[in-house]
C-alpha cells in the first residue's frame, strides 16, 4: 500500500443520501432495500477503486445480498460497510465479503427491531397524537408542525446514525442495544403508553345509545351515563382492549378484527346498541 | 362538490410519492405525505377546503397512527387511504350535508377511508411487484458492471410502476368515486341498517388503530396502567394532549433514570434483580 485511502466527504454524503432517499424507492417483495443499498454504496465503490474495475465489481457485488431493515435507523448500518469498505480498499486482511454480509445480516433484524418500536410505533404516533391537538377544529397548524419537526428528526436523525456508522463501526451499535439504549427503550415505551392513552381518550369514541324506559317513555337507566360515571370513557378503553386481546392472545390479523368489529357493529345496531342517530 | 381531472391527477402524483415504496423516500414520501393528516392538509389544498381536508384526515389518522409495515407486510394502503379516501370522504360529508367536525363526519370518513385503505392494499402489491422488472435490469446492469444503470432502476423506473398503480387508479377513484358516492346516498337511507352500521364501525375502527400500538408496548395486565394513566388524564382530567405529553415525559425521565441505576450497579444488587421483567422490544 503505499497511501491510505480515506472517503470524502463528498462520496459520504452522496451516500448518506442516496440511502434517505433512495431505501425503498425501487421495493420488490423478493429484493426489498437491496437496490437501495447498492445506490447508496456506489459513490464510495466508485471513489475508492476508481480505475479498477475488477475491485469495483468485487465491492459491488458485497452488497447485491438481500437487506432489509427499518430504514431510519438502518441508516447506521450503511454508515458501518462504508467503514468497513474503506478498511477493505486500505487492504485489511480480516474484512471480506463474509464479515460485511454477515454483519449485515446479523444487524438487520435487532435494528429492524428497536426501529419499529422507537421510530413507527413510539416518536410517529407521539408527533402524530400532538399534531392532531393543534389541528382541532380544522386548524393546518397541527399539520405543518408535523411536517418540520418529524423531518427535520428523520434527516438529522439518519445523518447522525450514519456518520456515527461511518467512525465508530460496531460500537455504533452497542449504543443501541447497551445499558443506555436499554433504559432510552423503557423510558419511551412509557411515554408512548401515556400519550397513546391521552390520544386514544381525545380522539376516539365509543358510545352505546341503549337506554332503560319507564311506563311514561323517560330513560331511567342511560346506560352511556352509568358507565362514564364508572370511568370516562370506560366504552372506549373496553374495546380498544378487547382488540388488543383478539391481536396479542387470540393472534388475529387487524383485517380480521376489523371484519369483527363490522359483525358486532351489525348486531349492535339491529339490537339497538349502537345507534349514531342520524337521519337526512 | 366534484373533482376535476386536473385535481384528481394531482392527487393521483401525492399518491406516487406517499406510498411504501413511494418515490417521496420513505422520511418524506411514506412516513410524512402518506400520513392522513397530512394527506389530510394536501387534500385539502387541492380540493380548496383546509379545514374539512384536516378534520377528515385528522379522523382517519387515528385509524393508522401506528401503522407498522415489518417486513413489508402491510394492513392498509397509505397512499389509497389518504388520497383516495380523504377526497371521497370530503365529496361524500359534502353531498350527506354533514359536518367535517361532527362525529358522525368523523365516523363516515373513517369508514371510506378504511375500506379504500384495505382495497388498496392491492396497489401495494402491484407496484411492488411491478419493480420485479426493473429489478431485473437491474441485475443485467450489475452482471455488465454498467453501475450508474442502478440510480435508474432504484430511482426512476418505479415511476412507471407508480404511474400504473398509484396514480391511474387514483384518478380513476377520485373521478368515479363522487358519482358512486351518491349513488351510495340514493340506495342506502342514512337512517337504515346499512348506514348506522357503517357509522358504527367508524368509531369503532380507531380502536384497532390503537390496539396495533399496544400491542408492541404492553405485555401484560400491568403494561396497560400507563394507557390507562393517559387516557386518565384526558379523559377525566381534562388535560390536552401537548400537556399530557409533558406529564408523560417526566415520567420517562424517571423511568430512565431508575433503569440506568438498575442496569449499571451489577454486582451490587444484580442478582436479585435480574428476574424476569427484562424483555426485549
Amino acid at each position: 500500500m503505499t497511501e491510505t485511502k480515506k472517503l470524502s466527504k463528498k462520496a459520504l454524503s452522496k451516500s448518506f443520501h442516496n440511502w434517505y432517499y433512495g431505501n425503498l424507492t425501487c421495493f420488490s417483495q423478493e429484493h426489498m432495500q437491496t437496490f437501495g443499498y447498492l445506490v447508496s454504496m456506489l459513490p464510495l465503490v466508485e471513489e475508492l477503486y476508481a480505475g479498477d474495475e475488477d475491485r469495483k465489481a468485487a465491492a459491488m457485488n458485497t452488497y447485491t445480498a438481500f437487506f432489509n431493515t427499518e430504514p431510519q435507523f438502518g441508516a447506521v448500518v450503511v454508515g458501518i460497510t462504508a467503514g468497513l469498505e474503506e478498511a477493505r480498499a486500505n487492504g485489511s486482511d480480516d474484512v471480506d465479503d463474509e464479515t460485511i454480509n454477515g454483519l449485515r445480516a446479523g444487524l438487520m433484524g435487532p435494528i429492524a427491531g428497536i426501529g419499529d418500536s422507537l421510530v413507527v410505533g413510539t416518536v410517529i404516533p407521539i408527533l402524530l397524537g400532538i399534531a392532531m391537538g393543534m389541528s382541532t377544529g380544522g386548524s393546518p397548524l397541527g399539520a405543518i408542525f408535523y411536517i418540520i419537526v418529524w423531518n427535520l428528526f428523520a434527516y438529522f436523525g439518519m445523518k447522525l446514525l450514519y456518520y456515527k456508522g461511518y467512525e465508530l463501526g460496531t460500537k455504533a451499535v452497542e449504543f443501541l442495544i447497551g445499558d443506555i439504549g436499554e433504559a432510552i427503550r423503557e423510558a419511551v415505551t412509557t411515554l408512548g403508553g401515556i400519550v397513546i392513552g391521552a390520544v386514544s381518550a381525545t380522539w376516539v369514541s365509543v358510545k352505546t345509545s341503549f337506554a332503560l324506559y319507564n311506563s311514561a317513555g323517560e330513560a331511567y337507566m342511560v346506560l352511556q351515563e352509568k358507565l362514564d360515571s364508572v370511568f370516562p370513557g370506560l366504552l372506549t378503553a373496553i374495546v380498544v382492549i378487547f382488540c388488543w386481546w383478539l391481536m396479542s392472545k387470540k393472534r388475529l390479523s387487524p383485517l380480521k378484527v376489523m371484519l369483527l368489529l363490522v359483525v358486532i357493529a351489525f348486531v349492535g345496531v339491529l339490537v339497538g346498541f349502537f345507534d349514531p342517530g342520524l337521519a337526512y | 362538490m366534484t373533482i376535476s381531472w386536473f385535481q384528481a391527477i394531482l392527487l393521483g402524483l401525492f399518491a406516487s410519492l406517499s406510498s411504501m415504496p413511494g418515490l417521496g423516500g420513505t422520511s418524506i414520501g411514506n412516513y410524512t405525505l402518506g400520513r392522513p393528516l397530512i394527506g389530510g392538509l394536501v387534500c385539502g389544498i387541492i380540493l380548496g377546503d383546509i379545514p374539512t381536508g384536516i378534520m377528515v384526515g385528522t379522523a382517519m389518522q387515528v385509524v393508522y397512527i401506528a401503522l407498522v409495515t415489518p417486513g413489508g407486510t402491510v394492513s392498509a394502503d397509505v397512499r389509497a387511504v389518504s388520497y383516495i379516501g380523504i377526497p371521497l370522504a370530503m365529496v361524500a360529508l359534502k353531498s350527506y350535508g354533514l359536518e367535517a367536525s361532527s362525529a358522525d363526519g368523523a365516523a363516515l370518513a373513517t369508514s371510506f377511508g378504511t375500506m379504500v385503505g384495505t382495497v388498496g392494499t392491492v396497489l401495494f402489491y402491484g407496484t411492488a411487484t411491478m419493480n420485479l422488472l426493473w429489478q431485473h435490469i437491474g441485475w443485467a446492469a450489475v452482471e455488465k458492471r454498467d453501475y450508474q444503470k442502478l440510480y435508474l432502476v432504484d430511482m426512476v423506473l418505479p415511476w412507471i410502476s407508480h404511474i400504473v398503480f398509484s396514480l391511474i387508479p387514483t384518478v380513476i377513484m377520485c373521478k368515479l368515486g363522487a358519482n358512486v358516492v351518491d349513488a351510495i346516498k340514493v340506495a342506502l337511507p342514512m337512517d337504515g341498517i346499512a348506514m348506522k352500521t357503517l357509522f358504527t364501525v367508524g368509531s369503532l375502527l380507531p380502536c384497532v388503530g390503537i390496539a396495533i400500538l399496544l400491542k408492541q408496548i404492553v405485555r401484560n395486565a400491568a403494561d396497560f396502567i400507563p394507557y390507562l394513566f393517559g387516557f386518565t388524564l384526558a379523559a377525566s382530567m381534562g388535560i390536552n394532549l401537548v400537556s399530557s405529553t409533558v406529564v408523560a415525559g417526566m415520567f420517562a425521565i424517571l423511568i430512565y433514570k431508575l433503569k440506568l441505576l438498575q442496569l449499571r450497579k451489577p454486582a451490587a444488587a444484580g442478582a436479585a434483580d435480574f428476574d424476569d421483567d427484562e424483555e426485549e422490544i
